[in-house]
């Protein structure tokens, strides 16, 4: 009897849902206790979308990742970065020297057109993402220092990933977005990487269009405006606190406004719910329109800094010119330069007031991985002349520039991107510090794709002395560029000879500190290595860290569910959209 | 006639083949290409830069490039693939391309009721205190690039529905909601949207026009012949529209030939300011992209249609001018 009993239930249970994923309460300020459901989230993008295929999609925003959101293995909690499962039942079953993760998937998940998600879906969106002539911009995220991460379907449920060597960031790894292998798997199976390329371009009709997170393409009309509607198969493996379906809201839609001006006058005059404010001017007619009545709206300046850096760097390959290669290989230079440059002048006059002074490459943002034990030298102009007059500066010529004992004058060309008004303004301003101390800085903004092929030039008489550039994008889990900090990488812009070898021992220190780094799973051992890191890297100053700007959050008042002030950040942005809805 | 087209085609042929030439290697000489950006990328390596690369065929020698494009373009009429669309270039550009002539066909009409009376009434009425408040809004007019203008404006538009409460559209082509339209209700609400941005450009433009216009006419105002017909009795309206304004114009009939190139090239800068889905936003893009086909495609279009456009003047000038033979 009992037996039989179980049987029943064990039916049951296989043919009913599995428990689904449950947004916890805490990550809205503003919960949906009434179940306010429908509406639409009317959100502005400034430039017009490529394709609707997730394979050879390139932009930041796009009409694939914004279907897909909520749809991944795992998801980071924004109160601690830690990863929950999402569409994994469980945490993995980790072995091999934390190598192999072994994940059970929800079941019963569905895509949009009904089809049932299965393993199937992640090997076959592996196996398309990793084929070169497909071209995706995920390739390399299967991939760790050029060795492959496998992925194998265990059973209809179940998948197994197999990792070359220990790295930190496996979670994000596997929390990449299952395709359907009933479209794109078919494809590939029948045409190679050419078939997959040629599915789901913008003259698809929407209704072709299968997603398996909480959005799906409605319409799309080129150049103006994309929506999304919700996907309703989502709602049943997504519920919140309460055990309500979500996304709460109907529709999702991107307007495409290509000049920022007329994209907040559209914020401001109530036509899309929110806006990213770039400056003071910005934030100052928003704040107008909110106190004299006419919008609506919530608005809160300085949210967090944002995950960008501005960065002067020297170039230590200068073969044809013994003098400047000496000059910019000599540690004590580069820390007079950190000294000369003002960044509290920088924040205050090239960004408005709205940014921070920054020392190192992680991002102001990820807090965990900055430490105070990394030296951060100051604008401090006394300390740059005594260092220089280390180096033999100690003179000054008749027009008051350095010179060293053969007379040479200390100076050097410094360039970046033209059109960019703040890192001109940058540059002039350290240009005048510079000058105070008598060091000749020559500033000129140039084009950006020269600037760029600059940069990256490699060899040992690279054709530049400094670059003031910026960077963007890079995770939390491991908060330093993969391709930035191992010798030999495409960004190492200090020092890039034709055979890639790092020059000093600090440059080994760091490169073998990055993958040790990378390769520790647990958080609290990795931030210790970060912090050895950090600290190597201010010490070898090869790359000047200058400001960032801030991140202000603005949206309607007819909008709910935005995450709590706390939890706010560049990072995290202000909301989750399965959780918002309209009052 | 038959001949005359014949023989304008061949001479066709040359012009197309070099200007393709200077379109494609012009693009090409630029510094960097569409994958420059990407190596900024923190995250993106060398491999991953190499697949890419080839991929898009940028390993190649520009030379290898441009023959593959030209063999393409001349036996399959295709004018290559977009790097960042991966899509062919016509079907990008098609939609943008009808979107703006909508925009740019309701200015042009505008343009002309309003910038032909103008030019003609200042001729007729020269001096008068009309003619001199015209000149000084147009003068002032002139002086001001019509994407500041739209700003301008945009920021009235706001200030009104501020302060009055009335909604007009400040962008795009349509409202939300646009597909669950009536066909009536979707005329009336694209004409809605378009009405502020073409009406704006059409004032604008009308500036440049009406001056030329003005002056040609003054021209032939004072000739003999007007004044033998106005001795020999004709109306004053008859010896103003058939016998001034009609002569007066000739010059830019022949200059509408570069008009057909500007209907598909969209209505620049207004249309992004606008935020309206034409063809110069997708093309700015292209632009700072460097994605080489969908702009060198583009331009062999306007080219095309400035040549035809040319030869369809010419011929519009023999109808138009009886002294003129097209032979």
């Amino acid at each position: 009897m009992k037996k039989a009993l179980f049987l029943v239930a064990a039916l049951a249970a296989s043919t009913s849902l599995a428990a689904p994923f449950v947004y916890p309460a805490a990550w809205t300020a503003e919960p949906n206790t009434a179940n306010k459901r429908g509406g639409e989230y009317r959100n502005a993008t400034i430039s017009d979308f490529k394709t609707f295929n997730p394979f050879t999609s390139a932009e930041s925003t796009s009409i694939p990742n914004t279907m897909a959101l909520g749809a991944s293995l795992f998801t980071q909690d924004p109160r601690n970065d830690s990863y929950l499962p999402k569409m994994a039942e469980s945490m993995p079953v980790i072995s091999n020297n934390n190598k192999r993760f072994v994940v059970k998937i929800r079941q019963g998940m569905k895509f949009s057109d009904g089809q049932e998600i299965t393993a199937d879906d992640w090997v076959t969106t592996a196996k398309i993402h990793t084929d070169d002539k497909v071209g995706s911009n995920s390739y390399d995220s299967f991939f760790l220092s050029d060795k492959p991460i496998t992925v194998k379907k265990i059973d209809k449920y179940t998948l197994q990933f197999d990792f070359p060597n220990v790295s930190a960031s496996a979670y994000g790894i596997m929390s990449y977005t299952p395709w359907p292998d009933h479209i794109f798997g078919d494809a590939y199976r029948k045409g190679g990487a050419a078939a997959v390329k040629a599915l789901w371009s913008l003259s698809t009709n929407p209704s072709q269009i299968v997603s398996p997170g909480a959005w799906v393409l409605e319409s799309y009309q080129a150049g103006e405006r994309a929506v999304l509607r919700a996907n309703p198969r989502y709602g049943e493996w997504n519920k919140d606190s309460a055990g309500n379906a979500v996304p709460y809201l109907a529709r999702y839609s991107y307007r495409i406004v290509k000049d920022i001006n007329a994209q907040l006058a559209a914020y401001l005059a109530g036509q899309i719910d929110t806006f990213g404010p770039r400056n003071a001017d910005d934030l100052a007619q928003i704040k107008k329109a909110i106190d004299g009545g006419n919008l609506k709206a919530t608005l809160i300046p300085n949210v967090s800094p944002a995950a960008s850096s501005q960065w002067i760097t020297f170039n230590w390959n200068k073969a044809g010119d013994p003098f400047k290669q000496k000059l910019f290989r000599d540690v004590r230079f580069r820390q007079a330069m950190s000294h000369i440059a003002n960044r509290q002048a920088m924040v205050q006059l090239a960004l408005g007031g709205l940014g921070v002074e920054t020392y190192y490459s992680v991002y102001p943002v990820f807090k965990n991985y900055i430490f105070d034990s990394a030296p951060k030298y100051k604008y401090d102009l006394a300390a740059a002349t005594k260092l220089l007059a280390q180096m033999g500066f100690t003179k000054k010529n008749a027009q008051g520039w350095l010179v060293d004992k053969s007379g040479k004058v200390l100076e050097f060309n410094l360039s970046t991107n033209a059109g960019n008004n703040t890192r001109e303004q940058l540059g002039r301003i350290f240009a005048d510090e510079a000058k105070k101390v008598g060091v000749k800085v020559n500033f000129t903004p140039i084009d950006f794709n020269t600037l760029v092929g600059q940069l990256t030039a490699k060899g040992d008489n690279r054709p530049f002395d400094a670059i003031l550039l910026g960077l963007a994008n890079g995770g939390n889990t491991w908060p330093f560029g993969v391709n930035v900090v191992p010798c030999g990488t495409n960004l190492h812009s200090w020092n890039n000879p034709t055979d890639g070898k790092c020059l000093t021992s600090k440059e080994q220190l760091m490169s073998k500190l990055y993958y040790q780094g990378d390769a520790t799973l647990d958080l609290a051992a990795r931030r210790k290595v970060g912090e050895q890191l950090l600290k190597a890297e201010a010490e070898n100053q090869a790359v000047i860290y200058l400001v960032g700007g801030t991140y202000h959050v603005t949206f309607n008042e007819r909008l709910g569910g935005e995450y709590p002030r706390s939890l706010m950040d560049s990072y995290y942005l202000s909301r989750d959209t399965d959780l918002t809805f309209v009052k | 006639m038959l001949i005359f087209i014949i023989r304008r085609l061949v001479q066709a042929i040359p012009t197309l083949l070099l200007s393709s030439v200077l379109i494609f290697f012009i693009i090409s000489l630029a510094p960097g290409d569409f994958l420059t950006p990407a190596k900024l990328n923190p995250g993106i390596t060398q491999q991953q830069l190499d697949n890419l690369a080839r991929n898009f065929g940028l390993d190649k020698h520009p030379v290898e490039q441009y023959l593959l494009w030209m063999k393409n373009m001349l036996f399959r009429g295709d004018l290559g693939l977009s790097f960042s669309y991966q899509q062919p270039v016509m079907q990008i550009i098609w939609p943008r391309v009808l979107n703006s002539m909508y925009l740019v066909i309701l200015l042009q009409i505008l343009y002309y009721l309003i910038a032909i009376p103008i030019g003609v009434y200042g001729a007729v009425k020269q001096n008068t205190l009309w003619d001199k408040s015209v000149n000084v809004v147009m003068y002032f007019l002139l002086g001001f690039p019509n994407f500041f203008l739209a700003l301008i404006a945009i920021y009235f538009l706001v200030q009104l529905q501020f302060k009055t409460g009335i909604t007009l559209p400040i962008g795009g082509m349509t409202s939300n909601g646009f597909s669950e339209m009536g066909p009536l209700e979707k005329f009336w609400d694209v004409l809605k949207h378009l009405l502020i941005p073409a009406s704006l450009v059409a004032i604008h433009s009308t500036a440049g026009f009406s001056r030329i216009l003005r002056a040609l006419t003054l021209d032939v105002l004072h000739s003999d012949y007007v004044r033998t017909a106005r001795a020999k009795g004709v109306s004053e309206r008859s010896a103003i529209w058939k016998h001034t304004v009609r002569n007066a114009i000739l010059p830019i009939v022949a200059g509408l030939g570069g008009e057909l190139p500007a209907l598909i090239s969209g209505a620049g800068f207004i249309e992004v300011v606008f935020a309206y889905p034409g063809i110069t936003p997708m093309l700015l893009d292209a632009l700072t992209a460097s994605d080489l086909y969908l702009i060198a495609g583009f331009t062999v279009i306007t080219t095309v249609l400035l040549v035809v456009g040319n030869i369809l003047a010419d011929l519009l000038t023999a109808v138009v001018d009886p002294r003129v033979k097209a032979a």
